[in-house]
């Protein structure tokens, strides 16, 4: 659906309310962005505060998810959207859901990193957790992107990077193995630094299942638990088509 | 157009009546006159039908065709069509080329420029507004700006609607780029949005900040030696009598230099940030009584110091740094008041909010200094300023906190009358209910220099 048909509506109430609720779930994804940033430099930085900041402003991700869920309940309860409204409608409450839980994400890295900020900083500063914060960041702003463009070929392009993130995760993990190894005093430390990017790699994952949504609401099909390759040719196939 | 004169309406029913009458004249030679005009009606019926044809062809391809080449009543018809299609061809060219030219004008603006509808929605933008703020010409009209550009102060900035201030924002965090935002309303609720990279800027700005903050921190240590070295050599007794007049002067020197640095030091902390203080309720009264004890122990009696409490609010801030303030006003007064003046504290509130004033019966200043008093390292009389041992920082100092705190510095001053510094502190930065004050919530008043 793009916004030319958004626009086709008899109602422009009702196409104003959707518009409103879309913009509205953009807003909160700016903030979960702008969390994740502040969050992922608290930790690189050492900037104690800035972690508290973090977790004392996950009240407000709270806030936004409630407010923007109890819009779509009176959308669904007093307009009775069909098609491709409904499918915005389903869309956005899961998208929510998903950044809701990025903000959450976010405040446990906030909390984690104010608490490191302490502790001696390692020789390397964490530059594997800023290039692996930088990578999740991209995707959480492209997934949003397409989300706000109705952009399924981006969506997907987004989705595929998932797989990167979970190398990456892999790659780190097996680093920490080795410095846990080397030294007893480092296990501490390491485990922290597990907790920060098993954080950042869920909000890559996060960030993938906006995707789906985008293409659920672009084509109205499924794409959870299908094979990306598969989702890829039959979207292709449906160019062709039309 | 030349108009033939036999091709008008009369000409056309003559030309019927004429068919029907050479119908009428073969059907009578054949026998059956009926059948004759009838005959000849649906001949030029016929006719006429085929150039109506002709006519609905060329005008749906007419882009393509030339005019069908009918003559009567199709004839006008179709120079009339035509010409009305040329007049419209010419003017369409006439706008686009004038679109083009705008177009072409505004993509080679060196400012990025956006236009919203009353929604906030993307009507149009040039060239450098998508480099800048990444748009794409296909697909980003009529969606939202605020989705695109998620950063939350700049939903802010459109949603408070009020745009006679800019506005910078680092629209990706972590990435050196930085964006100004001027909006300019027009028409029915609209928005003109003009966007600057202002990252060069930007960037100079905080090389100077940083410039100034490390260049004060390396000179504290080397003063800190030379200071102490000064003191030992002070106090010496085995000190010619001739030396002692100018160690005693490098002393007092050194520590003017002292209170420079660190003055500078505290004002670069102050710019790091633009963001307002929460802070913590301050009892005024007590923050008053605690700043008059320590004036009058500093000068040792020389002024009248009376403080004037006239509301039992306290103030919502920072206590170091409304301490600070309001110690500098009131030691600026002290300073540049000559001995036996008078001094005077006040605390009053009023429907536009909290007000401390300092009022001194110095010499006033004059009001062509009054604008430049607060930038740093001014001075009014650059003579005096060695004697009074002030760092040329403190209204600087004064100005940063106020800022920080939403509050205003206002000078009123009469050459030979004495001055009136005052802050005007906002209704929401007042505290109802007098404080119970505990323990050290409080100032402490041995952080002035």
């Amino acid at each position: 659906m793009d916004t030319a048909e958004l626009s086709q509506h008899i109602s422009r109430r009702f196409n104003e309310d959707l518009e409103r609720v879309r913009s509205q779930v953009l807003n909160m994804g700016g903030f979960v962005e702008q969390q994740l940033a502040k969050a992922v430099s608290a930790l690189v930085e050492g900037d104690s505060t800035l972690g508290e900041t973090v977790a004392r402003d996950d009240f407000e991700v709270n806030r936004m998810e409630v407010s923007i869920d109890e819009e779509c309940s009176r959308i669904l309860a007093t307009r009775a959207p069909a098609a491709s409204d409904l499918r915005l409608i389903v869309a956005i409450l899961k998208a929510i859901t998903d950044l809701e839980r990025m903000g959450d994400e976010c405040e446990k890295i906030g909390y984690i990193a104010s608490r490191l900020a302490t502790q001696e900083r390692p020789v390397n500063k964490y530059r594997e957790i800023k290039h692996l914060g930088r990578v999740v960041q991209n995707m959480v702003h492209d997934s949003l992107d397409a989300f706000a463009r109705m952009d399924a070929e981006a969506a997907l392009r987004v989705a595929r990077q998932d797989r990167l993130v979970d190398e990456e995760y892999e790659a780190i993990q097996r680093q920490s193995i080795t410095f846990m190894m080397e030294d007893p005093r480092n296990i501490r430390r390491a485990l922290d630094v597990m907790w920060v990017v098993r954080a950042i790699e869920r909000i890559g994952d996060h960030a993938k299942n906006i995707c789906e949504y985008v293409i659920f609401m672009v084509h109205g099909k499924d794409i959870r638990h299908v094979r990306l390759e598969d989702v890829e040719a039959e979207l292709a196939q449906r160019g062709t088509k039309n | 157009m030349l108009r033939n004169p036999f091709e008008d309406w009369g000409f056309a029913l003559w030309r019927v009546l004429l068919v029907a009458g050479i119908g009428a004249l073969v059907g009578l030679f054949v026998g059956h006159l009926w059948w004759g005009i009838a005959g000849a009606l649906a001949i030029e019926l016929a006719r006429q039908l085929a150039n109506l044809n002709d006519f609905l062809d060329w005008l749906r391809h007419r882009n393509q065709r030339d005019p069908p080449d009918a003559g009567g009543r199709w004839g006008d018809a179709v120079s009339l069509v035509s010409r009305l299609h040329r007049r419209k061809q010419f003017h369409k060219q006439r706008i686009l080329r004038l679109f083009r030219e705008l177009r072409r004008s505004t993509a080679s603006m060196p400012d990025g420029v956006v236009a919203l509808n009353a929604d906030r929605e993307i009507l149009w933008f040039n060239r450098k507004a998508a480099e800048l703020l990444g748009l794409r010409r296909k697909t980003d009209f009529g969606i939202n700006l605020a989705s695109l550009l998620r950063v939350p102060e700049f939903a802010r900035y459109l949603e408070k609607g009020e745009f006679s201030s800019s506005l910078r924002i680092k629209p990706r965090i972590g990435e050196p780029t930085c964006l100004e935002f001027q909006g300019a309303p027009y028409g029915e609720g609209q928005l003109f949005l003009l966007v600057r990279d202002v990252t060069r800027q930007a960037q100079l700005e905080t090389m100077r900040k940083d410039f100034v903050a490390n260049a004060s921190h390396e000179l504290r240590s080397p003063l800190t030696v030379i200071a102490g070295y000064l003191e030992t050599l002070s106090l010496g007794e085995e000190l010619p009598e001739d030396l002692r007049g100018p160690i005693q002067e490098m002393r007092r020197q050194s520590e003017r230099m002292t209170a420079i640095v660190s003055d500078l030091l505290e004002l670069s902390r102050l710019e790091a940030s633009d963001e307002q203080v929460v802070g913590q309720p301050i009892d005024v009264a007590a923050l008053l009584a605690v700043l008059r004890k320590d004036l009058v122990a500093r000068d040792a009696g020389k002024h009248e110091v009376s403080v004037s409490i006239e509301a039992p609010d306290g103030l919502m801030g920072d206590t170091g740094l409304i301490h600070s303030a309001f110690w500098n006003l009131a030691d600026n007064a002290a300073k540049y008041t000559p001995a036996g003046g008078k001094i005077t504290l006040r605390w009053w509130v009023d429907e536009l909010g909290g007000h401390f004033a300092v009022t001194d019966t110095g010499p006033g200043i004059s009001p062509e200094h009054l604008p430049r008093l607060t930038e740093r390292f001014y001075r009014v009389d650059p003579g005096r300023a060695r004697d009074t041992g002030g760092s040329g920082l403190g209204l600087a100092i004064v100005r940063h906190v106020l800022q920080r705190h939403g509050a205003e510095l206002k000078i009123e001053s009469e050459e030979g009358r004495g001055s009136a510094f005052a802050c005007h502190f906002p209704r929401t930065r007042l505290v109802r209910e007098p404080i119970a004050m505990t323990g050290d919530s409080g100032y402490s008043p041995t952080n002035d220099k």
